[in-house]
């Protein structure tokens, strides 16, 4: 206020914000603001495109990932002998029984005498695995007669989609156009577990090695942070020792995810030599990546309860432990689930501490336990765009879908159970 | 050096101290306080802020136990116990000393949850019958029950501020204690809700030996039988608490009784 003009303008007996420099000043400041929500604007905005544009480019691809170029089948079990019974058909050993009994012939000689030789040469050599499934999930069967879509081979099935060699492309648009090639919508998917080809791959061995891994994470990771973040916050002395345990937390929080995946391959491993690639080794070294997060919200949540609630218990003769387990922790829950899941989504999503454990193996089965070798969707998408096959690159998409509907499904629960828990105070 | 009033007729202490001093780490906040509390009044402890009255009450129920710094010395007996000593169980302490805060605190639960907590975890209750008496009848020495009687389920936090410190009143003598400590308990009400507790301190003397902390001077001449004058973490007198606003014999007090600071 020292300008010239303004010791004028006083003197004048003009009050300092009635004067035309007061307004331009305040014009400038709505300019300032204006630019400002433009400039946040602009950066909503911006990422909001790029999500839709991962998503809508994944989507689109996936949805072709879902789908396989199948040809119809028809098989007469009583007319082409295949033997069996109920009691050999579900036996374990079902598959090998039927193999050696020459199944695979009998579905490669009626293949031939409805597609034709050159057709039926290109079925998936996998096919008949799909049609003992059926055997085997349905006995009777074996005296009656049934349509199969069988799986195409990937050579056919990228020609129908326009690529590939040219003989190759004519073969599916002839085979197409007389209603011997097509492509379905594939069940299958959800149900299959990885193989060499694209046609006979499947998602639920990695989605179930996924679940049964998170399991284990979240059965160690869950109880050992939320009681490490009560006894931190409520019972531990606030000394140098208690400082260095803070602190060795919040570091391990940020250790780099691969790290963990060479402790759990130097030590889980070394205890434990039979598990390699197993779901239970698997959790627990993601359990100790997920802990630290766990015991950082976990204790955020519990400071944020308000101190009058335990003056509260403590005045009406509530021990320590009941103030704890009476107010605090149903108090802290909604904010130790949003941790909690908050570290599973990150654990979920996570490859590279489970290379280190072996889990990039080759599982063509769904694993049967925790202790049953096993891969896990990222994994599984890791390894699947690394073929180099062109029908993996949909099949990748697919898998990538999976995975975020997977994590969706857990964020929608996390969101479920911290409105469900939330009280206000 | 404190001036305690002659004409006491004080029959018998229920809670009697001496020579307490609080630390809060190298700071003391109480420096030798001896006092003996009435079972049959309402006694008063007032002064300026930070003079460590709060601080004092809180050694009645060592609710100063929760701040780690905090150190007392000397001695308070609750009828001839000490209860600063290792010896005394403070859970059953603070079943006895019940206390009531400046700022409302229900639990996030439900009203009938509220005044049945104490009783459950006492085990004084065990069949719900026996729980809805004590609720009735707490929530009806608090003046509450009419309120309320048709949402105990309502949660304690959704009722007025008024409502709110009521509720914790009743949840104090939901366990039935021999005293009732009170922190500046209408501080954060309207007058019309402070009128409402001043009311129903009134009707729980005599039943509860009852200690209040205020900063109102108004409030303390209107409610209370006792006043103690504290001042720098002193206590500076003590009597009848007619005596002590119409007759002080301390400068001090006289002071602060006419405004002059505080």
């Amino acid at each position: 206020m020292n300008s010239p003009a303004a010791l004028a303008a006083e003197s004048a007996g003009v009050r300092p914000t009635r004067t035309p420099a007061f307004e331009q000043r305040l014009a400038r400041r709505y300019r300032a603001e204006r630019n400002f929500r433009l400039m946040g604007l602009s950066a909503v905005v911006l990422s909001v495109a790029v999500l839709v544009f991962l998503l809508g480019n994944m989507f689109i691809n996936g949805l072709a990932g879902f789908q396989r170029a199948e040809m119809p089948v028809t098989i007469n079990f009583a007319e082409a002998g295949v033997e069996g019974d109920a009691i050999s058909l579900t036996a374990p050993s079902a598959l090998q029984t039927l193999e050696m009994g020459g199944l695979p012939d009998v579905v490669a000689f009626y293949a031939e005498d409805q597609l034709g030789e050159t057709a039926a040469a290109q079925l998936s050599p996998d096919a008949w695995r799909d049609v003992a499934a059926a055997l085997m999930a349905d006995p009777a069967l074996i005296t009656g007669t049934r349509t199969f879509q069988l799986a195409a081979s990937s050579d056919l099935a990228s020609g129908l989609g326009g690529e590939g060699p040219p003989e190759m492309q004519a073969l599916a648009k002839q085979l197409a156009s007389e209603g011997k090639l097509a492509k379905n919508w594939d069940w299958g998917f959800m149900s299959r577990s990885d193989a060499t080809s694209p046609q006979a791959v499947g998602i639920w061995g990695a989605l179930k090695g996924s679940i049964l891994t998170m399991i284990i994470t979240l059965v160690l990771a869950f109880p050992v942070g939320v009681l490490s973040a009560l006894y931190l916050e409520e019972y531990a002395p606030k000394n140098r020792w208690t400082d260095v345990i803070e602190v060795s937390i919040n570091n391990l929080a940020a250790v780099p995810s691969i790290i963990f995946g060479l402790l759990g391959l130097a030590v889980f491993l070394t205890v434990f030599p039979n598990m390699r690639s197993a779901p239970l080794i698997g959790g627990m070294t993601l359990a100790l990546m997920t802990m630290p997060v766990i015991v950082i919200s976990g204790r955020n949540a519990i400071k944020a309860v308000p101190p009058s609630i335990r003056d509260g218990a403590l005045a009406v003769g509530a021990s320590p432990v009941q103030v704890v387990f009476h107010h605090v922790l149903p108090l802290a829950l909604p904010g130790m689930l949003t941790g909690t899941i908050i570290g599973m989504a990150r654990a979920l999503g996570e490859t590279a501490p489970l290379l280190m454990i072996g889990m990039r193996a080759f599982v063509a089965t769904p694993p049967e336990g925790f202790t049953s070798p096993a891969t896990v969707l990222p994994v599984q998408i890791f390894l699947w765009s690394d073929e180099i096959n062109r029908g993996f690159v949909e099949r990748t998409s697919a898998a990538i879908i999976v995975l975020l509907a997977f994590l969706l499904l857990m964020n929608g629960l996390a969101i479920y159970l911290r409105n469900k828990f939330e009280k206000n105070w | 050096m404190t001036v305690i009033h002659p004409n006491m007729d004080d029959a018998s202490a229920k809670i009697r101290a001496r020579d307490v001093c609080v630390f809060y780490g190298d700071k003391q906040a109480i420096d030798h306080v001896s006092i003996d509390i009435s079972p049959d009044y309402v006694t008063a402890f007032i002064g300026p802020s930070g003079c460590g009255k709060s601080t004092f009450l809180r050694c009645f129920n060592r609710m100063n136990d929760t701040i780690g710094t905090a150190r007392v010395t000397g001695r308070i007996e609750l009828e001839g116990e000490n209860i600063l000593s290792d010896a005394m169980d403070v859970v059953q302490l603070r079943a006895r000393v019940g206390m009531v805060f400046q700022k409302p605190n229900p639990f996030p639960k439900s009203i009938y949850e509220n005044i049945a907590y104490g009783p459950k975890i006492h085990g004084l209750a065990d069949k719900k019958p026996d729980l809805d008496i004590i609720v009735e009848r707490s929530l009806m020495r608090a003046g509450l029950w009419d309120e309320v009687k048709d949402r105990l389920e309502d949660s304690g936090t959704a009722l007025s501020g008024g409502q709110q410190q009521r509720l914790c009143i009743a949840r104090a003598i939901a366990v039935d204690p021999e005293v009732i400590l009170m922190d500046e308990p209408a501080s954060a009400l309207d007058p019309i809700a402070t009128a409402k507790i001043e009311e129903l301190i009134d009707e729980l003397s005599g039943r509860y030996a009852i200690v209040i902390v205020t900063h109102s001077m108004q409030q303390a001449a209107r409610v209370s039988q006792r006043t103690a004058f504290f001042h720098l973490g002193k206590m500076v007198e003590y009597g009848p608490t007619s005596e002590i606003f119409t007759n002080p014999i301390e400068e001090r007090t006289k002071d602060y009784i006419t405004g002059r600071y505080g």
